[in-house]
């Protein structure tokens, strides 16, 4: 190939000439490696037996041994086993999980030492304070990601490493269909395959090293129905609804969670896990007062075939036959996951954005959901495909 | 040094490296030139951003290239076929009056409704389906929009492997302003899928499909598809997601295709219509076996025997060649063929190739041929009632000698009953023959003259026995690891693969001691999964025994092995067949990406026992006889039939081909719900013109064959090497 731009030619022999270091710059990711390797853990627990495995990953975020993985079955056990990267075999212990953020935080324990003392162990270790300070990562940037999938090490061998880029950063959950992940925020979408068996609780790092996420586990995507590989960032934070009760009066609360705050204040044994009352998972949801066309279909689209009068479809001014297209930005691929989104995404008194395609056009109504009538509306019993 | 990714016009990356090199250090290098390419893929991804849309649709299938809703109606037990998604998927702007093209894949489950979003627009628009490229999987669509952006092109002659390559896609981030989705690596191969495509090593997924592949400076190579080069279809190619084997569509043939396209013409295949004469694409000469009635070639005047030397001025040394040459044509165009006939060489100086293909007919002379026999000729074990071998006075005993067309200057020798099958392969039913035949009485030698028919649905109803010479082992070579290796190459797109030696062979001696029969149980060791196997007690090494591989219906995994053994047991004893059963990995039922490990097994039986190929048959009832279907079509190097029983096809039949055949034994009950869609298969495979006998059992709905049908099936079993 030629290469005809001198700006280009200039630089880079300017950059060959003046590399010092020759071994470095042919493996741009050995020392990397390395370096990573040692702020890794293997951590043997719970499973083994069906599709559960009894192995998974681990990094290392103090150098008196405190660990961040992601919160699985692993941990359901008093015999939780680590591997350094050097080759010792030491029992941890499981600080506090919190599942909204899918994550877990353990402590080594060293014989002969009580809980809650130091350690002593001095390892390598990722400044997770730092780590939160430094701006995200976008689609496009190089990444690494350090796991032991496939329990491919033991002891001192070191974890697989792999090369990818950022694929997206996105919400994985809280969509239409996506309602069996615990964690709603926000994750790194990699296009390295590193979401394997045992690779859950793994680094993702920049090529530099520094530690973005953590890797998470084996999911299909449901937009896709393919497996996805993806990270949760060392920023994550998700926003929930729970359910308070305070005497004898219940009141529903917005509260913020965020990984660091969950790193920070479990490390000083602070932190309190998130309880979900039962009750605020979904209901029943707000009602539209929306008649359907009858659902036989595995994908039956959302058309309208009637209104009640009154109902806060009516009152939006939807009509027969419009077809419900989206709802606030969504799309509705058919009336299951309309009502899949009512039921787990409103209660009465939300109001949604519903685009509604009448002919060749889209149009934005909103409407504000009333409560169920006492007795379900009638609708007209499936036929018979 | 990599300078593959340093092309003149890629100004992104020289600016980039320029950049990094007057900001880094002196100890800059590679770990800079990272940092530069790392930057140029985001510029790449941001420049083309804006002509990569969005796409999202309602309504439509659950399951795609499946047989939609399962055996027991929505929410009943998944069928073969691929889950679609419910996410957005990736199209990509090729002019500025609203036209999207996608990958078809992303329509397969043919939604009702379309939406384009279009970065930087605030609105959802309609889309409307304009066309689409049967040949590239590829759909044009138009929204009501002007304007638009149109991304840069990346001409095709200029592109290298080993280029970087970048797949976007907006599936992950429904948000069209941020930019799309990521995935690098670089291009794997051009001129792919026959000229079709360019292969990249990016992972390549429903999250991108539609989308652009994109260079380091964000110029456009072309547009993700599925694909596969043994398949067609919408979603033929999936089971290769983001595997590291992607494939892109050039944007230079797309929009050399989008005035047809924009008129709503629907694009297919150009086809020649020609069968090759040896079954080895590489190394022999391209010689026409045999020629699809009414296609381009038939038209043309092209015959068989012609030994194609050229097309479009191109030499032609091997089938493969034509394949290349062909293999990217539409309907429509225009090839130079020169072919040499006899010792002249004669041109056709325009054929135009056609859409459609009349598909390939079995021919049919009425014989079973005894088996395990290594005496030359072939000899006859029974002769159809009303067959053309009837006709012309064949009879029982005889053994055929010599074979071919009525006007041929001589008859070749048929040594064995492979020769005479592939012989038969070459022609067509309506073609006259002439056969060499060594009478059984008074060993005299005559001729006689068959014009061969098509096979009939009947089944004899009843076959004389011995079947076997039994003599299997006799003159074959001693066990060697090449023999044991039952792997055969995997079957190009025509299907011109050899054909797999027909028995594998043992040292008799050695084998003796081996030999498990009975009732199985094994595993596989390495993989976890488990099969059942069923070995007669009666088994002889020195005769080969037809496999059947049963698929079992959904949530009954390994649980009903003793009881097929056992109904198939007095069959496999008598008619020499083995029986394996392995299982599903889902209670639910079998999925397609199962194929794979259900054929190590199969391949691994088929290595330790003497196996007849031409009687390795796929069987199953309700989602197994689906998987049956599946995995007929899918390793027709080993299966030679599939018989199913309340069944639907899952996917679109592959067409019939002549050196690998397969016949079918559908069967369905009555009241069985399913019964319109067995029969709308049966349609399916009688359009490519496959050999099928078709029952409907009486006051049946989902169960097994009633005892005539069964007996029907044992016999249709043992009479599959039928030439």
């Amino acid at each position: 190939m030629h290469i005809r731009s001198g700006t280009l030619v200039l630089s880079v022999v300017a950059a060959v000439v003046s590399a010092p270091a020759r071994g470095a710059a042919a493996d741009p990711f050995n020392e990397v490696s390395d370096k990573t390797n040692s702020k890794m853990v293997k951590v043997f627990g719970a499973g083994g037996f069906s599709r559960l495995n009894n192995f998974g990953t681990g990094i290392v975020i103090s150098p008196d041994g405190h660990i961040l993985t992601v919160a699985s079955q692993l941990l359901d056990t008093s015999d939780l086993v680590v591997h350094l990267y050097d080759g010792r075999r030491l029992r941890a212990e499981v600080m506090v999980v919190e599942p909204e953020l899918d994550a877990a935080l353990l402590r080594i324990r060293v014989e002969g030492k009580k809980p809650g003392e130091p350690t002593g162990l001095d390892l390598p270790y990722f400044d997770f304070a730092e780590a939160v300070k430094r701006p995200a990562a976008e689609p496009g940037d190089w990444i690494l990601g350090f796991t032991n999938q496939f329990e491919i090490a033991l002891r001192d061998e070191p974890l697989t490493v792999q090369r990818g880029v950022i694929a997206a950063r996105t919400k994985l959950s809280g969509r239409v269909g996506v309602f069996d992940f615990p964690y709603t925020g926000e994750v790194y979408v990699v296009d390295a395959i590193t979401n394997n068996p045992g690779a859950a609780g793994g680094a993702l790092t920049d090529r530099k090293g520094n530690l973005l996420g953590i890797i998470g586990r084996e999911i299909k995507n449901t937009q896709t129905e393919t497996g996805i590989n993806y990270a949760i960032p060392v920023g994550a934070k998700v926003t929930i609804t729970v359910k308070v009760k305070e005497k004898d009066k219940e009141e529903e609360r917005t509260l913020t969670l965020s990984l660091p705050d969950f790193v920070a204040r479990g490390m000083k044994g602070e932190y309190k896990p998130t309880r979900r009352d039962p009750a605020g998972r979904p209901g029943d949801g707000g009602w539209s007062g929306i008649v359907f066309v009858p659902n036989i279909l595995s994908r039956t689209p959302a058309y309208v075939e009637d209104v009640i009068p009154g109902s806060p479809a009516a009152k939006a001014g939807l009509r027969p036959d419009d077809l419900i297209s989206f709802v606030d930005g969504e799309p509705i691929v058919s009336i299951t996951a309309f009502q899949d989104f009512l039921r787990v995404r409103t209660r009465p008194g939300t109001t949604i954005r519903v685009d509604v395609r009448r002919g060749e056009a889209l149009q934005t109504v909103e409407m504000t959901l009333g409560v169920h009538p006492p007795k379900p509306t009638p609708v007209p019993p499936p036929k018979k495909p | 040094m990599t300078r593959t990714d340093l092309t003149p016009r890629m100004s992104w990356a020289a600016i980039a490296v320029t950049f990094a090199w007057l900001a880094g250090p002196a100890r800059a290098d590679e770990v800079d030139r990272n940092a530069a390419t790392e930057m140029a893929t985001k510029a790449a991804a941001a420049r083309a951003a804006p002509s990569v849309v969005k796409i999202e649709t309602a309504g439509g299938l659950e399951v795609v290239g499946g047989g939609g809703k399962g055996p027991g109606g929505p929410g009943g037990p998944p069928t073969p076929g691929i889950a679609r998604g419910t996410g957005a998927t990736t199209g990509l702007i090729v002019d500025p009056d609203g036209f999207v093209v996608t990958s078809s894949f992303n329509f397969a489950n043919k939604p009702t409704d379309i939406f384009v979003t279009i970065p930087g627009r605030p609105t959802r628009l309609v889309a409307k389906i304009v066309a689409t490229d049967q040949t590239r999987m590829l759909t044009l669509l138009k929204v009501d929009a002007k304007d638009l952006p149109l991304p840069p092109v990346f001409a095709k002659q200029d592109v290298r492997v080993g280029q970087w390559a970048l797949a976007l896609g907006r599936t992950l981030d429904p948000n069209t302003d941020h930019p799309p989705s990521v995935s690098a690596g670089i291009i794997s191969a051009t001129n792919r899928l026959w000229g079709k495509a360019f292969q990249t090593d990016a992972k390549v997924s429903p999250a991108n499909y539609g989308g652009p592949l994109v260079s380091i400076d964000g110029r456009v190579f072309g547009v993700l598809v599925p694909a596969s080069a043994r398949a067609e279809g919408e979603t033929a190619g999936f089971e290769w997601y983001d595997s590291g084997i992607g494939f892109a569509i050039p944007l230079e043939d797309i929009r050399a295709k989008l005035p047809a396209l924009k008129q709503g013409k629907d694009l297919r295949r150009g086809l020649l219509g020609i069968n090759p004469q040896s079954p080895d694409a590489y190394n022999s000469q391209p010689v026409i076996g045999a020629i699809q009635p009414d296609s381009a070639a038939d038209r043309a005047g092209l015959k068989v025997g012609d030994r194609i030397v050229a097309i479009d001025g191109k030499p032609v040394p091997n089938f493969s060649t034509v394949q290349h040459i062909l293999g990217p044509k539409y309907e429509g165009d225009v090839v130079k063929v020169k072919v040499a006939r006899g010792d002249k060489e004669t041109e056709f100086p325009s054929i135009a190739l056609l859409g459609t293909a009349t598909a390939y007919v079995n021919a049919f002379l009425g014989i079973l041929p005894m088996r395990d026999d290594p005496t030359p000729g072939v000899q006859i074990r029974f002769v159809y009632p009303k067959s053309p071998a009837e006709a012309a006075g064949l009879k029982a005993g005889d053994r055929i000698m010599k074979l071919g067309r009525a006007d041929a200057m001589a008859l070749a020798a048929v040594r064995t009953r492979q020769q005479l099958t592939a012989a038969l392969a070459q022609l067509l039913p309506g073609t006259a023959v002439k056969i060499e035949v060594k009478r059984k009485e008074g060993e005299k030698v005559e001729t006689v003259t068959a014009k061969l028919t098509t096979v009939p649905d009947a089944v004899p109803e009843k076959l004389p026995m011995p079947s076997s010479a039994g003599k299997a082992l006799e003159g074959q070579p001693k066990k060697g690891k090449e023999v044991f290796a039952p792997m055969a190459p995997p079957p190009t797109e025509c299907g011109e693969e050899a054909a797999p030696p027909d028995d594998p062979f043992k040292d008799p001696k050695k084998d003796k001691e081996k030999i498990e029969t009975g009732y199985l149980e094994r595993t596989d060791e390495g993989l976890g999964r488990k099969y059942w196997l069923y070995v007669p007690d009666n088994y002889d090494a020195n005769v080969s025994h037809g496999l059947i591989v049963w698929f079992h219906p959904a949530g009954q995994g390994g649980k009903d092995g003793e009881k097929m053994a056992r109904t198939f047991r007095e069959f496999c004893e008598e008619h020499h067949f083995i029986m394996m059963g392995p299982k599903s990995n889902n209670a639910e039922g079998w999925v397609p990406s199962e194929t794979e490990l259900v054929m190590a097994d199969v391949k691994r039986v088929l290595g330790q026992y003497t196996f007849d190929r031409a009687r390795v048959v796929a069987h199953g009832m309700g989602n197994g006889g689906q998987m049956a279907f599946y995995v007929g079509f899918n390793a027709r190097d080993v299966f030679r039939g599939v018989a199913t029983i309340g069944s639907v096809l899952g996917t679109l039949p592959k067409d019939n081909v002549a050196n690998q055949p397969v016949s079918f034994f559908v069967a369905v009950g009555d009241k069985d719900p399913l019964l319109k869609d067995v029969e709308a298969s049966k349609g399916a495979l009688e359009e490519k013109r496959f050999p099928l006998v078709y029952r409907v059992v009486k006051e049946t709905g989902k169960e097994y064959f009633d005892v005539k049908a069964f007996a029907e099936l044992l016999n249709w079993l043992d009479s599959l090497d039928r030439i």
